[in-house]
């Protein structure tokens, strides 16, 4: 999420320049943090350039006869915009998409949701869905779409079609996929005679390579220990473990899977291979990945524009898939998919549907592949996303397609726990206190959460 | 049957008076005055999603929150943060604006200067000094010898934070001063010089009692607005900041539970809880004031 940081600071540098613009006023600050920090997990990692335009106060609702979309990301923004664009032309509707950053993004739709004035066609994230559905804030789609030609269920990836589900009623249309790959420095390899990664890898052999690529100018790997999806889940479930029991009634970190997992970045830590927390909580992952302080980070294929307009990057770095467990033989991706969701009192119920059939249907899906915007959530249809830049070689993070695909451990509260957990595990990070106290402590609380939802 | 007897005159000041105050009453009512007892309303209540179904739960909340260790850690946090930043904001200012009230070339350009960080906004300001502060990269630990984790070491990550607030206020503070320093007449000055008082004997027996009346407004206020402090914490100490729990404040808080969790009633209570500190805070310094503020 540094990407994101690292445009807060330019954006600031221009804020700072024009200072009477901000007027020093409390509500600016408010607004603003949203480009700086978002640890959560978002498909949008790099949304950099919301900050290029002013922060928004509010999101638009819905006004008849034109439809407004609103995202978090603006690097999906030309691409998505072209796809629309196709469809007013065919529909006849003026369709305008707002970018709302992440942060605001929540609070906004919230406060819109509330007051009954939500945009038409919207994102939806693992993170709040259920909320949303369960209070009926968003278009019951079901009918719509068992009597639609293009839209069935049963093409998209599961954990994303079920994850829109609730009571058997669809409530988004998936978008997109994910996937976390192994991106490393080449230079760095080569410089310390390390083969690069390939699908032979073990997080063992991971872990003997860190080691090597260690020295006093740079780290092996660096870890993002708030981003669970992109670090160390995926080698949880690699492992056998599991955050969250399938009935996302009991936690599982009383699993010696997720145990041994987390262990393993630990000591990765501990020897030094692996930045300390106080590092990493500075300047992230990314960041040291960007300027050639780490040679491996595990990152998610939303990493990908970022890494590709990042002059170091794009000229020394690719990507591989992520290592294998010894014992298990498992790969595991831990993947997350957005969802096309449509306001429940939208005042253009057909316009808006239409949209979102348009933008499941396989030919659009292709296309968002194509364009470079992301991989798409309709399955065989990211094909060509692996094309949408030169700079990489994209296998690394569409072979992760093929490993076990695992959907991102959610349930209603889930920001609740997991703010939990990132507090609870950097006592593991620094070593103040075993891992397995740690696991169990994260173990107790999250069960009581989960009880009480 | 007298009193309704009003002539006039007074009929029509009492109509125009009313009608003057009325917009920033009515301003006041609905952004200020109703919220704070929507808050304390709703932190006595389990509030639900999109503030539907909320169940009334009595004192539970409060109850929770008083054997809630974060939330101590956390008003304890935002304690150290206005001891550090109110006395030192204050000192620093009162001396700049007596400088700067007095001759010296270029007085304005200074003012200026000083002034400008006021006008930056502080989400901007928390950005540049989270690259400054940054162990790898920034430019302190790049002219230091050594290297300090200045936001992620715990025991130090609060003063750091303090750095940048004062940093930020001391040009609002100065202008305040400064516009005191107006008030005080030039006659005292010449008198102490004739009595052979020096600059700094000046400085504790006339320039101190005489714009204490402003060195208390400007106690008071920034009192206040210390123990609000958010948006720089928010901005510099990530989520998983080995240092987050010994620099969050008690609205850094409020924010993780009303907007990130969701959980708006929790939310509430502890910015009740805030508001009453601050209250009290406040009230000690006004029985305070008789000791050490001259009106006149």
């Amino acid at each position: 999420m540094k990407a994101k940081k690292l445009a807060a600071l330019l954006m600031s540098s221009v804020m700072a320049m024009s200072l009477a613009a901000c007027g020093g006023s409390g509500s600016t600050g408010g607004a603003e943090p949203a480009t700086a920090e978002s640890t959560e997990t978002t498909e949008a990692a790099a949304d950099t350039a919301e900050s290029t335009e002013e922060a928004p106060t509010e999101m638009k609702g819905s006004v008849e006869g034109e439809l407004t979309v609103t995202i978090w990301d603006e690097n999906q923004r030309p691409g998505l915009q072209q796809i629309i664009d196709e469809w007013s032309a065919e529909s006849g509707v003026k369709a305008t998409i707002q970018v709302v950053g992440w942060d605001d993004y929540w609070t906004l739709l919230e406060a819109g949701a509330s007051g009954g004035e939500m945009p038409d066609v919207f994102w939806m994230h693992s993170n709040q869905a259920q909320k949303y559905m369960e209070n009926d804030m968003l278009m019951d789609l079901t009918d719509k779409i068992s009597g639609s030609d293009k839209i069935d269920m049963a093409n998209y990836y599961q954990g994303i079609v079920d994850l829109y589900q609730l009571n058997g009623k669809q409530y988004a249309v998936p978008k997109d996929i994910d996937t976390i790959a192994l991106w490393y420095n080449k230079t760095i390899f080569d410089e310390m005679g390390v083969a690069y990664p390939d699908d032979t890898w073990t997080w063992d052999d991971f872990s003997e390579a860190a080691a090597k690529l260690t020295n006093d100018d740079h780290w092996g790997y660096a870890i993002a220990p708030s981003n669970n999806q992109d670090s160390f889940y995926n080698a949880v479930y690699s492992m056998g473990g599991e955050i969250i029991s399938d009935d996302k009634k009991a936690s599982g970190y009383d699993k010696p899977g997720t145990i041994k997992a987390i262990q393993l970045f630990v000591d990765m830590v501990q020897a030094g291979s692996c930045p300390d927390l106080n590092t990493i909580s500075e300047s992230g992952a990314d960041v040291l990945f960007e300027s050639g302080k780490v040679a491996m980070v595990t990152q998610g294929s939303w990493m990908v524009a970022a890494f590709k307009d990042n002059e170091y990057t794009a000229e020394n770095c690719d990507v591989a898939v992520l290592p294998k467990d010894a014992e298990t033989g498992k790969r595991v991706s831990i993947y997350n998919g957005l969802g096309w969701a449509a306001s429940a009192n939208t005042k253009n119920p057909d316009a808006a549907w239409s949209l979102i059939e348009w933008l499941g249907s396989k030919e659009m899906q292709e296309k968002q592949a194509e364009l470079g915007v992301t991989m798409s959530a309709y399955e065989g249809c990211s094909d060509l996303w692996v094309n949408c830049t030169d700079k990489f070689d994209l296998n690394g993070h569409m072979k992760m397609l093929e490993a076990d695909l695992v959907f991102r451990p959610y349930s209603k509260y889930t920001t609740v726990w997991e703010d939990m957990q990132t507090e609870k595990l950097k006592e593991a990070w620094t070593g103040e206190k075993s891992v397995e106290d740690v696991c169990k402590e994260i173990c107790d609380s999250m069960n009581q959460t989960l009880s009480e939802e | 049957m007298a009193r309704s007897k009003m002539t006039s005159r007074e009929k029509s000041e009492f109509i125009w008076g009313w009608a003057f105050i009325l917009p920033t009453m009515a301003g006041l009512i609905i952004l200020n005055i109703f919220p704070i007892f929507s808050t304390i309303y709703q932190s006595f209540f389990k509030t639900g999603d999109f503030g539907k179904g909320n169940i009334f739960v009595g004192f539970n909340n409060y109850a929770k929150v008083f054997a809630d260790t974060e939330v101590w850690q956390a008003l304890w946090n935002t304690i150290k943060y206005a001891i550090v930043e109110v006395p030192i904001s204050i000192a620093i200012s009162l001396v700049l604006a007596v400088f700067l009230n007095g001759k010296i070339k270029g007085k304005g350009t200074f003012r200026t200067i000083f002034f400008l960080p006021m006008v930056a906004a502080p989400a901007a300001i928390a950005m540049v000094w989270r690259w400054l502060y940054n162990s790898e990269f920034g430019l302190l630990n790049h002219i230091l010898p050594g290297k300090t984790n200045w936001i992620s070491n715990p025991n130090i990550a609060i003063y750091s934070i303090a750095v940048i607030g004062i940093w930020s206020i001391i040009g609002y503070n100065m202008v305040l001063f400064l516009a005191g320093l107006q008030e005080v007449p030039k006659d005292f000055y010449e008198a102490a010089s004739i009595d052979g008082a020096s600059g700094v004997q000046q400085f504790f027996n006339i320039t101190v009692p005489l714009i204490s009346p402003t060195i208390f407004f400007v106690l008071v206020t920034r009192v206040i607005a210390a123990m609000q402090v958010f948006d720089v914490i928010y901005m510099v100490i990530d989520n998983n900041n080995p240092a987050l729990k010994k620099t969050q404040s008690l609205v850094c808080l409020f924010y993780k539970y009303s907007f990130t969790q969701s959980n708006k009633g929790y939310g509430s209570t502890v910015v009740v809880v805030l508001l009453m500190v601050i209250l009290l805070l406040t009230v000690l310094q006004m029985i305070g004031q008789k000791k050490w503020v001259h009106y006149n």
